[in-house]
């Protein structure tokens, strides 16, 4: 990649007399050199995320035709599909009757959510992490204006957004949807793609590292996502109330494509994309390359006893992450819990919306604390692939070679390792259960909900299981085939039965497996086998690790 | 080799430092080193020159037990560096030529955790060394420039009493004054006795610090010895300037290179030649006469002037008689 950067740069001296493409000032010289050696640097990943997404319209639609065939059986699944999991999962079903709203079920917020994480993950590996590296550095020394490469980087992961959408458009439109709502569906999602690349643009600003934009991101895309939860939740019935407006990911919900086909909500999404751009160049023009908003101030000149430990010294380097990712899981905690309570009301008997399709109100809401026992079990998943990544980027950027060289075997350096990831994620399972129990009002206790996270925990030593098995055995993929594993586990067992998928699929998938207490009985068979699972993963990974070679980058 | 063996080894000071030979190891389908040797005897200094990419990195950390070599072998202080290497790294500090450190942390904290790594820090060498280096141990490492990261791995290295330290071209990146204190420090380090490898680019570095040299090229040894032995086996450059038209010279017997302009010429000797060339020279009445002893530079150049496969058919032999 450095090799690509250096190419680019010397190339550019070449192409300095052609006319600067944009009549703006300087700082936008090279803009158009810039989008095309973002696209150079990125392609294959632009086409996987857009391919991947729209590709998702057909094949989802495909399945839904067939689960649905008649409009009898549609109007059918409209009578029951307004239940707290829908609601809280993927938004209000507000067209449950047609296909195009059954579309919109099953996939748009897969859709949206997924976008979000493309553009963030875009902007931060062309923007904060290239700063980082010093790749930045390099390319603005060249005749590049100020804002040129940032610009380019903004519009070309709103481009990624932009095209995803007309594809979806173009496929909706071509399994013969409304016109409409076909059109809606692309520029809704185009629209949280959009409010996204603003959002990744300035965390890449206000961060001055990139692991730390990237997390900044994944925490405003899990906030909006989990406020639109809990408005959706809020509604009686499927219309949207207030709180969906305080995120971006509900007004692009409120577009409602095969529904009402609302365009105004995309105009808000642009304000916010161009205003947070906006934003973050200026924050680019005051502040120096390479820093944050933040100065650096003089640090301590020795290190304490408990730094020069293996363990200290993970704890140390992960301490920003481990704060912030404990103090995300408590808020989650705590909002879960509230929400709860607040599904009492729409758990009422006398409800005849919650009469239809619940036997007993009790079941029902602990279906709902069993999704957030799921939440919180993903999210403590999160937090260990995470923590493992740390490990690999030890390696990958040489500073695992200056410690081996110390008396430190490599045995007892990823123990360190395993062992905050591990012991971590269990006390996030249990934290994240307590709040959403004692939250609750008295849905249920603490104790109770801390008990059932846990109960995802074997599933989350799975992931670090299969982490340091591709730590051993891929070291150069492990971060992002283990973001893979996590993102697929994550997609069905949130999603799988939406998807239409059996119900031994989902249950042989790690965060599927975990009997979702307090709706289900605990079972011990199925945590026996992921212990083991990730058991045998690592002591392969283990022993792989132990005799390949160490490889920076 | 037993544990037990090993710590026999540790008290026979005859044990060379580090001994490796024939030493292969490929990375996919490119060869990094294609049979090389390297020989560091106790209380030496050792230097370790080869062209970018040529494998002295790529040796260094198959000697930290980094790397696992595809074949040859390699011995560190009488250890087998892969299997013992927790047990050799107590006894060694090592630099590296590209630093890199956690950047949240502080030079301070970042010295603290490489050396107490190895075993423990002595303060008063390390406060000494702060100061000789003048590093300010209280900045985050993000904020250090390249010469900063480098002084902080050489104040961890340097602060240890570790039998043996292996460089990898740990002045890149530091100013002439920095290399002046680099120097003196490596200079005390021999003075104690222990051992240094020294991989380096920097001729006038190794020329001034080491007193044994290897060559390296395309992974394999192609010089190695005592400097005093290698230059003595090298031609000597001879400018002079005569009473008459210098192409005169072409006809004596061992000179070689010979560049004749006017009464200017300029050639090279072998040591053994040399007498016999100055009394043949003496003939054409001289007005100046400049003779420079082969450099390093001129040793290295020589080497890789040329083409991979002519590798001087005397290196296996200045091998065995130079180091051993």
């Amino acid at each position: 990649m450095t090799t690509a950067t250096l190419g680019a740069g010397g190339r550019h001296a070449g192409v300095q007399g052609a006319p600067a493409a944009l009549p703006l000032s300087g700082t936008m010289t090279g803009f158009w050199l810039s989008v095309r050696f973002i696209l150079r640097r990125n392609w294959l990943r632009l086409l996987i995320w857009a391919a991947v997404l729209a590709v998702m319209i057909p094949v989802v639609y495909d399945s839904q035709q067939q689960a649905f065939p008649t409009q009898a059986d549609r109007d059918a699944y409209a009578g029951v599909a307004n239940t707290p999991a829908v609601a809280a999962m993927t938004g209000l079903p507000y067209a449950a009757g047609s296909l195009g709203g059954i579309l919109v079920i099953k996939i748009w917020m897969t859709l949206a959510v997924a976008i979000g994480f493309a553009v963030i993950f875009l902007v931060t590996r062309n923007g904060r992490a290239d700063e980082e590296a010093g790749r930045t550095e390099l390319l603005r020394s060249s005749a590049l204006g100020r804002h040129a490469y940032s610009t380019a980087n903004y519009v070309v992961a709103g481009a990624l957004g932009v095209v995803t959408g007309i594809l979806i458009s173009l496929l909706c439109l071509s399994v013969n949807l409304p016109v409409a709502g076909s059109l809606v569906m692309g520029a809704s999602i185009a629209g949280t793609a959009l409010a996204f690349v603003g959002i990744a643009a300035l965390c890449g600003q206000l961060s001055s590292t990139s692991r730390g934009a990237n997390a900044l991101g994944v925490m405003v895309i899990a906030l909006f996502y989990f406020i639109r939860a809990g408005a959706d939740l809020q509604s009686n019935g499927v219309d949207p109330t207030a709180l969906s407006w305080f995120s971006p990911i509900g007004w692009a919900q409120n577009m409602r494509p095969f529904g009402q086909d609302t365009w105004w909500p995309l105009l808000a999404l642009l304000a916010l994309a161009v205003g947070s751009c906006a934003l973050a160049l200026r924050i680019e023009t005051r502040r120096d390359l390479g820093m944050g908003l933040l100065p650096d101030r003089a640090g301590p000149t020795r290190a304490p006893a408990f730094l020069v430990q293996p363990v200290g010294l993970v704890l140390r380097l992960q301490r920003g992450s481990l704060i912030g990712w404990f103090a995300g899981a408590a808020v989650a905690g705590v909002f879960f819990g509230g929400v709860a309570q607040a599904m009492t009301n729409v758990l009422d008997p006398s409800n005849p919306f919650a009469k239809n399709f619940v036997g007993s109100s009790n079941s029902m809401l602990d279906g709902v604390l069993g999704i957030f026992v799921l939440f919180n079990g993903l999210l403590s998943g999160a937090f260990a692939v995470q923590c493992m990544a740390g490990a690999r980027s030890e390696e990958a950027a040489g500073r695992l070679e200056s410690q081996l060289a110390g008396a430190l075997s490599r045995y007892r350096w990823l123990s360190a390792q395993v062992l905050v990831a591990a012991v971590g994620s269990g006390l996030m399972l249990l934290m994240g259960g307590y709040l959403t129990g004692v939250s609750s009002n008295g849905a249920a206790t603490g104790g109770e909900l801390a008990a059932a996270s846990l109960a995802y925990w074997p599933a989350v030593l799975l992931m670090v299981g299969v982490m340091l098995f591709l730590h051993g055995f891929l070291p150069r993929l492990s971060i992002s085939l283990s973001w893979a594993v996590y993102g697929v586990s994550v997609m069905v067992s949130m999603f799988g039965s939406l998807f239409s998928l059996s119900a031994d699929v989902i249950k042989s998938t790690p965060f599927g497996a975990v009997p979702r207490m307090p709706a289900d009985d605990f079972a011990l068979m199925p945590l026996v086998v992921l212990s083991a699972l990730a058991v045998a993963l690592a002591a392969l990974g283990i022993w792989r690790f132990r005799t390949r070679d160490i490889v920076a980058e | 080799m037993s544990a037990h063996s090993l710590s026999a080894n540790n008290q026979a000071t005859h044990t060379a430092a580090i001994e490796v030979s024939g030493l292969r190891k490929n990375f996919g389908r490119s060869t990094a080193l294609a049979g090389l040797d390297l020989q560091v005897e106790r209380g030496t200094v050792a230097g370790f020159l080869g062209p970018n990419g040529s494998g002295k990195s790529t040796t260094i950390r198959i000697l930290l037990g980094l790397l696992r070599p595809d074949g040859g072998s390699a011995s560190l202080l009488g250890g087998d560096p892969w299997r013992d290497a927790v047990e050799l790294h107590r006894r060694i500090a090592y630099v590296p030529g590209d630093v890199s450190l956690w950047p949240n942390l502080t030079g301070g904290q970042a010295i603290d955790i490489l050396s107490k790594l190895r075993g423990g820090v002595d303060n008063a060498k390390r406060s000494s060394l702060l100061e000789r280096f003048e590093l300010d141990p209280s900045k985050k490492a993000r904020s250090y420039s390249k010469g900063n990261r480098q002084k902080v791995a050489l104040v961890a290295g340097l602060a240890s009493d570790a039998e043996l330290l292996i460089l990898d071209e740990p002045t890149s990146g530091l100013d002439p004054l920095m290399e002046q204190v680099f120097t003196e420090c490596i200079r005390e380090v021999k003075a104690e006795g222990r051992s240094v490898l020294l991989s380096s680019h920097i001729f006038a570095e190794v020329e001034k610090l080491c007193d044994t040299v290897t060559i390296i090229r395309e992974g394999r040894t192609v010089e190695a010895g005592r400097l005093d032995e290698l230059r003595h086996l090298h031609r000597t450059t001879v400018s002079v300037v005569l009473d008459r038209d210098a192409s005169v010279l072409a006809s004596v017997p061992g000179i070689s290179d010979l560049v004749a302009q006017g009464t200017k010429a300029t050639f090279t000797v072998g040591a053994t030649e040399l007498g016999g060339v100055l009394a043949a020279l003496s003939a054409y009445a001289p007005h100046t006469l400049v003779s420079s002893p082969p450099s390093l530079e001129d040793l290295f150049l020589r080497h890789y002037s040329g083409t991979a496969a002519d590798v001087p058919a005397g290196a296996a032999a200045t091998q065995s008689a130079g180091a051993r």
